[in-house]
């Protein structure tokens, strides 16, 4: 049987290709001629090092460099070593069923409403600190501490690890399904191996390829970051990005010039963290391969393992609290130091807010949905090009270069979008719905092929073959077999894209020149003021979207397949 | 030198997935667990292996060369486990697959030696640094038996290891891993549902 049909698929990859490179490549470009010196409308017409100059001259730049550079290299490592050994710890045990089913609320949660909740936790007027107040404390007044916003970004970089280790644990679950790991387990037990020697010598490095990219991409981002750097980052001076970002929207029009010259300093910072991110793992690979064939048994820190489950336990709590202390800041009315609760409760914050509300939502909602929907189509595409491919024993150059879509993840967003600003203004696209559709489209489509990928090439291909031998249709095997029974994690991938396209700041910013409110870009606005309920009620909605997304995701295949017992998994 | 089950019975909740089961496999010996698919074969092999999944439960008892394995953990027992599928590890060659069973403290040559012995009696001399990918069936079949012999294993538990075979290697591989099983003269306990694969030791019938 003749499965290959090369032709009409074989254009998915050009097009999701050229969907992501143009604009990653334009923006780059247009982001690198001013930081030269070169933008007219900015008054810069000669070619030059003067933006460099300017930049590496600031005072502020020191400061911001230690702030960003601690920030993201310590979010990166700590989260993957906190995701690794959680699942070390917690494989094949009960807690590992109700992790996995956790991730999918934990994720849904954006990292700007999560930010605001762990501010309210933990400033010296946070809740925690209301909870021990006055007794055992004997504060009655918060005290003159600095928690959120301090210099160092210590706060900036527990709110990222308490995200990106749920995401990255989220990708060990996927890469975990490729892998035997419960026969691989037994084998090695049987060899007489413990389990932390088992997983640092045989299961983790079989798993490490399928973290990379995911593993880069965190780096970037925590390189990088903006929106939670305005909500919990240290402002004065604040980290690099943010550094950036506010020069690009100086009333001073020249500093353009020295944010662009940043934008490029971050690029680089940021190239160079993930190539020292690559030769570590070289280093690692090379001085492991005889330690990890030296015959011993058990390490010495065997017993250490259990500690995961205090990590894991910790921020499930720190997200809850976060989530809860919201939910009570929206519905209160007066809530005064060191009360734990509030004294009056009230509607009034969210009926008084309700309308301005209704158009960011809506804004929101179509944007997400267009976006997720386009990509998932484009993704969805490009994997059956592959499958065919894959039968045909054929691989494709434009299949090889599917890496491609992960570049808008390993590189930082203010380093492109400013260019990509400068574009669509000459090109009077700035503020359309085609060019936020777009932008959108180049951040959600790698996550949904990210969270897919791994799912849809374990689908078990005979299916079709039987189904295409029956119906001889194969797009009626297509969309009558495989959908359905891929029905969970496509939905589940779209659920990703979704709450991916919500969460975006900067993208909606640049792109739509101030014509487009979103809940997101209103709620990042409101952070930085003073009335918490009003903020709360804001981030709240920020998180009820992608909810919805994801239960969504979760009770139609549940709904469907409600009588089909293999469907469950 | 012997694997002795006395009443062994696994339950599921609290559901018997066979009758209680009394065997004795002596040194050298396999004996054959024969059943149709899903009566409790591999759960078996898990019971003695000591990796039996949260739900089931054991009785009676398991003892090998007099020790009673019931209590003792998997990591200790000393029971080595061949698969269907070969379950070699892919990040390492043939020779790091092959090292990974050696015990700790051997020197870089012995090592060497030891798995270049092991690959001759094989007839896989100069295979070391081979990539798995690249093995045939039957050769990723040895290999995986090498590797468990030279953990130095007390007994060995074979999981319908012939079966994604096809017939002419079946016969072959079968006759090579008895005789390397008679030779190092360890019990073997083979589960199977295909009567062809059956040994020449005790045979049973799990129902």
């Amino acid at each position: 049987m003749n499965i290959s049909r090369p032709g009409k698929l074989k254009v998915f990859p050009y097009l999701t290709l050229t969907t992501f490179l143009l604009p990653i490549l334009v923006g780059l470009i247009f982001t690198t001629i001013p930081a030269f010196g070169y933008l007219p409308a900015a008054g810069g017409s000669e070619f030059g090092f003067t933006p460099f100059l300017r930049l590496f001259s600031h005072p502020s730049l020191p400061a911001a460099l230690r702030s960003t550079i601690f920030s993201g290299v310590t979010a990166s490592i700590v989260s993957l070593t906190l995701a690794l050994w959680i699942a070390t710890a917690l494989y094949g045990t009960r807690l590992w069923k109700l992790a996995e089913f956790s991730l999918a609320p934990l994720l849904s949660l954006p990292h700007a409403a999560f930010a605001i909740g762990f501010v309210f936790l933990i400033t010296p007027s946070g809740w925690l600190l209301r909870a021990i107040s006055p007794v055992p404390s004997g504060f009655t007044h918060p005290p003159d501490w600095i928690t959120a916003g301090d210099p160092w970004a210590v706060a900036l970089t527990l709110t990222m690890i308490l995200k990106e280790t749920p995401f990255l644990l989220l990708m060990v679950f996927s890469g975990l399904n490729r892998i035997d790991v419960k026969r691989t387990v037994w084998v090695g037990r049987s060899l007489g191996y413990h389990r932390l020697r088992i997983w640092t010598r045989l299961i983790i490095p079989q798993l490490y390829p399928m973290l990379r990219l995911p593993l880069l991409a965190v780096l970037a981002y925590s390189l990088s970051v903006v929106d939670l750097a305005y909500i919990i980052g240290p402002s004065l001076p604040p980290p690099l990005a943010v550094l950036i970002d506010r020069w690009f929207n100086d009333p001073d029009i020249s500093n353009r010039l020295v944010g662009a010259a940043g934008a490029v300093f971050l690029f680089v910072i940021t190239l160079a963290c993930i190539a020292l991110t690559m030769l570590a793992e070289l280093a690692i690979k090379r001085a492991a391969t005889d330690r990890m064939l030296n015959g011993k048994r058990k390490s010495p820190f065997e017993s250490f393992i259990p500690g995961a489950r205090f990590f894991a336990g910790g921020l499930l709590l720190i997200n809850t609290l976060s989530l809860l202390v919201l939910l009570i800041w929206s519905f209160c009315g007066i809530w005064r130091f060191p009360d734990f609760l509030p004294s009056l409760y009230s509607l009034s914050n969210w009926l008084r807010h309700g309308e301005y509300m209704l158009e960011p939502l809506g804004v929101s909602v179509v944007a997400a949905l267009l976006s997720c929907i386009i990509s998932g189509i484009l993704v969805v595409g490009c994997l059956e090009n592959e499958q065919t491919l894959t039968q045909a024993r054929l691989v494709s150059i434009s299949q090889r270069s599917l890496w491609i879509i992960f570049v808008p993840l390993l590189i930082p967003q203010i380093s492109f979008l400013f260019g990509i600003q400068v574009l669509l203004v000459t090109l009077h696209l700035d503020g359309t719905w085609f060019a936020l559709v777009w932008i959108h489209l180049v951040f959600v489509l790698p996550y949904v092929f990210l969270t897919l990928a791994n799912t849809y090439r374990a689908y078990d291909q005979r299916y079709s073959h039987v189904g295409t031998t029956l119906s001889s249709s194969r797009f009626k095997t297509f969309a009558g077999i495989k959908l359905p029974i891929l029905l969970k994690p496509i939905l589940f991938s779209a659920a990703v894209g979704f709450s991916v396209s919500i969460a975006q700041y900067l993208p909606t910013l640049y792109v739509g020149n101030g014509r487009f409110a979103t809940i997101t870009t209103e709620t990042v606005n409101l952070a930085g003021g003073s009335d918490r309920r009003i903020i709360a009620v804001y981030a709240l909605c920020q998180f009820i979207l992608p909810l919805i997304a994801y239960l969504t995701a979760i009770t139609v295949p549940f709904l469907m397949h409600r009588n089909r017992q293999l469907m469950r998994n | 030198m012997s694997l002795i089950l006395q009443s062994v019975q696994i339950h599921l909740g609290s559901t018997p997935l066979f009758k209680p089961l009394d065997l004795s496999v002596p040194a050298g010996t396999i004996a054959t667990v024969m059943g149709p698919s899903g009566c409790g074969k591999s759960t078996l092999l898990a019971a003695v292996c000591g990796t039996l999944d949260p739900g089931f439960s054991l009785t009676g008892t398991i003892s090998l060369n007099n020790r009673v394995l019931n209590d003792i953990a998997v990591e200790h027992r000393k029971v080595g486990i061949l698969f269907q599928d070969d379950l070699l590890f892919p990040h390492l060659d043939v020779f790091g697959n092959m090292a990974f069973a050696l015990p700790a403290g051997m020197s870089t040559t012995a090592k060497a030696g030891r798995i270049a012995e092991s690959l001759a009696s094989a007839g896989l001399t100069g295979f070391e640094r081979r990539d798995i990918a690249t093995l045939s069936g039957g050769q990723k079949t040895r290999v995986s038996l090498l590797r468990a012999l030279l953990a130095e294993p007390e007994a060995i538990l074979l999981d319908e290891p012939f079966s994604k075979l096809d017939e002419e290697l079946r016969s072959s591989m079968r006759a090579f891993v008895f005789e390397h099983i008679h030779q190092v003269r360890i019990p073997a306990l083979l589960v199977t549902h295909n009567t062809k694969d059956s040994a020449d030791g005790t045979f049973l019938q799990l129902r």
